[in-house]
């Protein structure tokens, strides 16, 4: 197998081709309305939206920062204009059920007119009403009325004392009541001498009294139902006068809103209630009692006369309370009330016919806000609710306004990771939000897509308020673009980062009092954010640099390999080699990863180990035992290892020990390999092969070191400018390998060999060298064995 | 005829306050203390025990009817002494406290009689006679009782027929004057001093069978104005109790004052017209 030519410059580095971008500078470019790239997310979203049946509400999911919210906003502003413009809603007293108001739907704009025209009306009942009361017409009939009650009552009073005098008994008033006393002349015998009486004449008296007092009896026994029947008759009276009073306006507002019957209901139920309480108008000192009067409000919740198109809603604390509404109390002399003037519209309300946005990890953090959104969706319609009373935790009456009815299309963003939580524990999920819209983090870098691109940067460019870039900075853009996305056939579709640099290279340029940004801004920008981000890596560096971390970058070294790891940290990623060191003696077919015992490796890692045992065995033993004890170990690793990218460098390693042959120590190596011993791709390649660069530099000077990685991963590579360079003047390497033969010549100078018909290798070649090795281990095992067995057999036979 | 020769000054009376426990009669005394108090005069209270009520509850077989209930119990004479005694105690009390927080003199005078009689009888030319216009013994719905009729008629000095008062918007002394009349000066000097008290603006009605006179209305504004007091003064024809009671709830009137020289008296309308002005009365001789 032939050792893989190193890569060229322009293999490590995809340039932007300045003559595919067609502008001087980006202010001459047209903004773009949608992103491109999008596909996907954008055919999802408009089918989502769209969509009338339930449950067709949509999730938008992708990483933080890729402009989710954004997007959807635009979006749905766009496609929310062309549609109708939902209706207003108001809440109205229910004069049958008081704690229960009701619903009252009106088409966009009327709610406004309506809330004026009770206003107005309550207002005219203020003052028309007590003016109905105190009017001479009112007054004179209600004169008539007491009048006439009193005559009547007095009349059998009269009619009683009349009788009294004609019989000569005096009808007298007592503190309490009355009493009847025989007289004469007008003033009541004294009791001595009406004992003189004959006792016909007594009798005669006393029989006409007990008359009298049965009569005056029957008579006061009367006056309640008189009164009765005065109060009934002046209440009709009051309801005749209000009633003519409130002929006019209502008969008005009853004409204008003949179209809405329910508001015409609602007209005829509040002149009902006026009459059944005129006499709470009558007051004219006072006027009506405001609470009276409160009752004819109306409590607009959702006001969409100035609505254009279909309401979009973007609910920032998406609690309970904020989404499905509240009802509102105030404070009276210590007490707390509410009627439903209180009543408070929610997002949901806001958004009734159009569309609401959500963050998911938000709603997902408020108490029972999840909860409550599913509720409402299944039942499409919003119940207000007290969250109190949702966890039982109040039971004073309050108000149970009327459910309104709902038509929305709730717009979930969030990231992948809650998207597949949710579809996988919560069962209502998938029923809800049947539409995915999942982001494209990466776009396709081809000929057609730099002309957009860079209209995308220049419209990212003016929503950050930053200066026009020339050509060459949307260039350099576009390559760093590749370089986040690490790979050179894509473009990072990552919003944050893009704007995030532009607004520093614009800060930039402004330093450089500069009317454009120029390509040195951008590098400046990316320089500036990984200097800052530098510390760990410097002092990393500085650690290798001292000989803290044993790092060799020359000579030659058996049983010891370079191999490359990448570490985050927060938003930045670098990379660092570490050394592994491999030990090997015959032993039973046993590869020990330290990294494992001691608990410091994962499972990819271990499995990657168990892989090249197995490659080791298959390759080198195939038809016998592999009689080999050997170790892997990252030396002064304290934290976990994770991941196969160093099983290439770990064979190789291990081969070494095995055979004693040395590694060069000036290359180093990243790269997974699988049981046939062909190299697979790995991640992270740009910063491994920069830091490994970066260590070589410090460690007196970059000269013919260099870096081997899979083949597959040479599209990935997006170096920087100055390993470029010294891969252009030859003194950086960077081989593509495709299999492991090719590592193995490349570190040791030695010709792996191929097998031949018997799976024999070429005498002198590497793989020789390893298969005699191996086979000397076996030997010695088989001795030891042999040895045991006589021991143990003549043990067995001297019993 | 000059407002000063018109109205002469007189000496100031007594106040006699009569009695009777009734919830009209302690709103009546406590306006005849504030009438006291601005006048500086000796208050009389007069409790007179009705005779005939007395000498009723002396029969064994008469029962009190109440007046609400219609229920029919038996009257005792020692009960109905004990009652009088407690209501003339209550009366007494009343008194002493109402003059009390006003710093006034006052005594209470028991009496035995027809009410009517023992009142006109304590009564004197100057003084004023206060009390409510119904009674515990007025009949139900009365708004004008008997004892209040009689000295209406028949009192020598001024007749205070208290009622509640009405609505604050009714805010003006209305006084009710014959055009013809003699006795004008005591009733405008009564109004006038209403009206002072009472910080109200005052309406003189005039009623004329030969239309306006200025004269007479120049001189009564002339009058008013020498007293400080926003007046005005309207004539109205001839008409019944009834018509003249409209005009004077039209005005707006908080409290009335007439003349018993009136000519409604002659006509027999002032019972019409009290019993219609549901308003505090006040009759001068």
């Amino acid at each position: 197998m032939a050792i893989p030519a190193a890569l060229t410059e322009d293999q490590i580095y995809h340039r932007c081709p300045l003559d595919k971008l067609n502008f001087e500078t980006t202010a001459t470019l047209e903004e773009l309305e949608l992103p491109f790239g999008q596909e996907r997310l954008l055919r999802a979203m408009e089918f989502g939206a769209s969509m009338e049946a339930n449950g067709f509400n949509l999730f938008v999911l992708g990483p933080s920062g890729a402009g989710k919210h954004e997007l959807v906003r635009q979006f749905l502003d766009k496609h929310a204009s062309g549609q109708p413009v939902p209706s207003d809603w108001c809440h109205v007293f229910n004069f049958q059920q008081s704690d229960k108001p009701n619903a009252i739907e009106l088409p966009p704009g009327e709610g406004r007119m309506f809330k004026r025209d009770m206003s107005d009306l309550a207002a005219e009942l203020k003052t028309a009403i007590p003016a109905t009361f105190e009017s001479e017409e009112y007054q004179a009939r209600i004169q008539e009325l007491q009048e006439e009650v009193t005559r009547r009552q007095q009349k059998g009073l009269f009619a009683i004392q009349e009788e009294a005098n004609a019989n000569n008994i005096a009808m007298i008033t007592t503190p309490a009541g009355f009493t009847f006393a025989p007289m004469r002349n007008g003033e009541v015998i004294e009791p001595e001498e009406y004992k003189t009486f004959s006792d016909d004449e007594k009798a005669l008296v006393e029989a006409k009294v007990e008359d009298l007092q049965k009569k005056l009896q029957q008579a006061i026994q009367q006056v309640p139902r008189l009164r009765k029947e005065v109060r009934e008759r002046i209440h009709s009276l009051n309801e005749e006068m209000v009633q003519l009073t409130l002929g006019g306006p209502i008969g008005e507002l009853r004409e204008k809103w003949s179209h809405l019957p329910e508001v015409v209901a609602y007209l005829d139920a509040v002149r009902e209630d006026v009459v059944e309480h005129a006499e709470a108008f009558q007051d004219s000192e006072n006027g009506a009692p405001a609470g009276l009067l409160n009752r004819y409000r109306v409590n607009l919740l959702v006001d969409n006369s100035e609505t254009q198109g279909a309401p979009v809603v973007y609910e920032d604390l998406p609690n309970h309370q904020h989404l499905t509404g509240q009802i509102e109390h105030r404070a009276h002399q210590g007490n707390l009330y509410t009627d439903f003037t209180l009543i408070r519209a929610g997002s949901l309300h806001r958004a009734n016919g159009g569309f609401l946005i959500l963050d998911a990890r938000r709603i997902l953090t408020q108490p029972m806000a999840w909860e409550s959104l599913k509720r409402i969706l299944f039942s499409n319609e919003i119940r207000i609710e007290s969250l109190e009373r949702l966890y039982g935790l109040a039971t004073t009456v309050s108000q149970q306004p009327e459910p309104i009815p709902l038509k929305v299309k709730v717009v979930l963003v969030g990231d992948r990771t809650l998207y597949y939580l949710l579809a996988h524990y919560d069962p209502d999920f998938l029923d809800l939000f049947k539409v995915e819209a999942d982001f494209e983090d990466d776009l396709d870098r081809d000929g057609e897509s730099y002309q957009l691109y860079a209209r995308m940067l220049a419209t990212m460019a003016k929503s950050v308020k930053a200066r026009p870039m020339d050509k060459p900075a949307v260039g350099r853009l576009i390559e760093h673009a590749s370089r986040l996305a690490g790979d050179q056939k894509k473009l990072t579709a990552h919003d944050r980062v893009l704007k995030d640099l532009l607004s520093e290279a614009n800060h930039w340029a402004a330093r450089a009092d500069s009317k454009h940004i120029g390509i040195g801004h951008i590098q400046q920008a990316i320089d500036e954010r990984e200097f800052r981000a530098s510390r760990i890596r410097e002092r990393s560096l500085e650690q290798i640099y001292r000989g803290v971390v044993m790092i060799a970058t020359d000579g030659e070294q058996a049983g010891q390999v370079n191999g490359l790891s990448v570490l985050q940290i927060g938003a930045t990623r670098f990379g660092q080699p570490t050394r592994i060191t491999a030990t090997a003696r015959p032993g039973k077919g046993q590869v020990v990863d330290i990294e494992r015992e001691a608990k410091l490796g994962g499972p990819i890692h271990s499995k990657a180990v168990m892989i090249l045992s197995r490659f080791l065995a298959g390759r080198y033993a195939p038809m016998g035992d592999l009689s080999l004890s050997a170790s892997l170990a990252f030396e002064q690793s304290y934290g976990g290892v994770e991941g196969d990218s160093a099983s290439v460098a770990e064979t190789c390693v291990l081969l070494s020990a095995i055979t004693g042959v040395p590694l060069k120590q000036s290359l180093a190596v990243t790269g997974s390999m699988n049981q046939h011993g062909e190299v697979q791709a790995v991640g992270g390649v740009n910063e491994k092969i920069e830091g490994f660069f970066n260590v070589c530099k410090k460690n007196g000077g970059v000269n013919g070191h260099g870096v081997l990685l899979p083949a597959s991963n040479v599209e990935h590579l997006m170096l920087n400018e100055e390993v470029r360079t010294a891969v252009r003047e030859g003194v950086f390497a960077i081989y593509p390998m495709t299999h492991i033969d090719q590592a193995i010549e490349l570190m040791t100078g030695m010709a792996p060999g191929s097998p031949d018909d018997e799976g024999g290798y070429p005498e002198g070649s590497f793989n020789r060298r390893v298969a005699d090795r191996l086979a000397e281990y076996a030997k010695v095992g088989q001795k030891k064995e042999d040895a045991q067995d006589n021991d143990s057999g003549g043990k067995n036979g001297d019993r | 005829m000059t407002a000063e020769q018109q109205l002469p000054v007189e000496p100031v009376g007594r106040v006699l306050i009569l009695l009777d426990g009734s919830r009209l009669s302690l709103a009546a005394l406590e306006a005849a203390a504030d009438i006291a108090h601005a006048r500086k005069a000796e208050v009389l209270g007069v409790f007179v025990e009705e005779v005939n009520l007395l000498r009723s509850a002396g029969y064994g077989f008469t029962r009190e009817v109440g007046r609400n209930s219609g229920v029919a119990r038996p009257m005792d004479l020692a009960a109905i002494e004990a009652r009088m005694r407690s209501l003339a105690e209550q009366a007494r009390r009343s008194l002493e406290r109402a003059m009390a927080q006003r710093g006034l003199a006052q005594a209470l005078t028991l009496c035995r009689g027809r009410v009517a009689d023992e009142v006109l009888n304590l009564a004197r030319p100057g003084d004023l006679l206060v009390l409510g216009r119904v009674g515990w013994s007025g009949s139900p719905g009365s708004r004008l009782g008997s004892t209040a009729r009689v000295l209406v008629s028949q009192a020598l000095g001024d007749v205070l027929l208290w009622a509640d008062p009405p609505m604050r918007s009714r805010n003006r002394i209305v006084v009710l004057l014959n055009h013809d009349q003699g006795a004008n000066h005591r009733a405008v000097r009564v109004g006038a001093e209403l009206a002072r008290r009472n910080r109200q603006p005052l309406t003189i009605l005039v009623r004329t069978e030969t239309g306006r006179d200025e004269r007479i209305a120049e001189d009564l504004l002339a009058y008013m104005e020498s007293e400080g007091i926003t007046a005005r003064v309207s004539f109205l024809p001839m008409a019944s109790a009834g018509a003249v009671a409209r005009v004077i709830r039209e005005e707006g009137a908080s409290q009335l004052v007439l003349s018993r020289q009136c000519s409604l008296f002659r006509e027999q309308g002032a019972d019409t017209l009290l019993i219609e002005m549901n308003l505090p009365v006040t009759v001068t001789p």
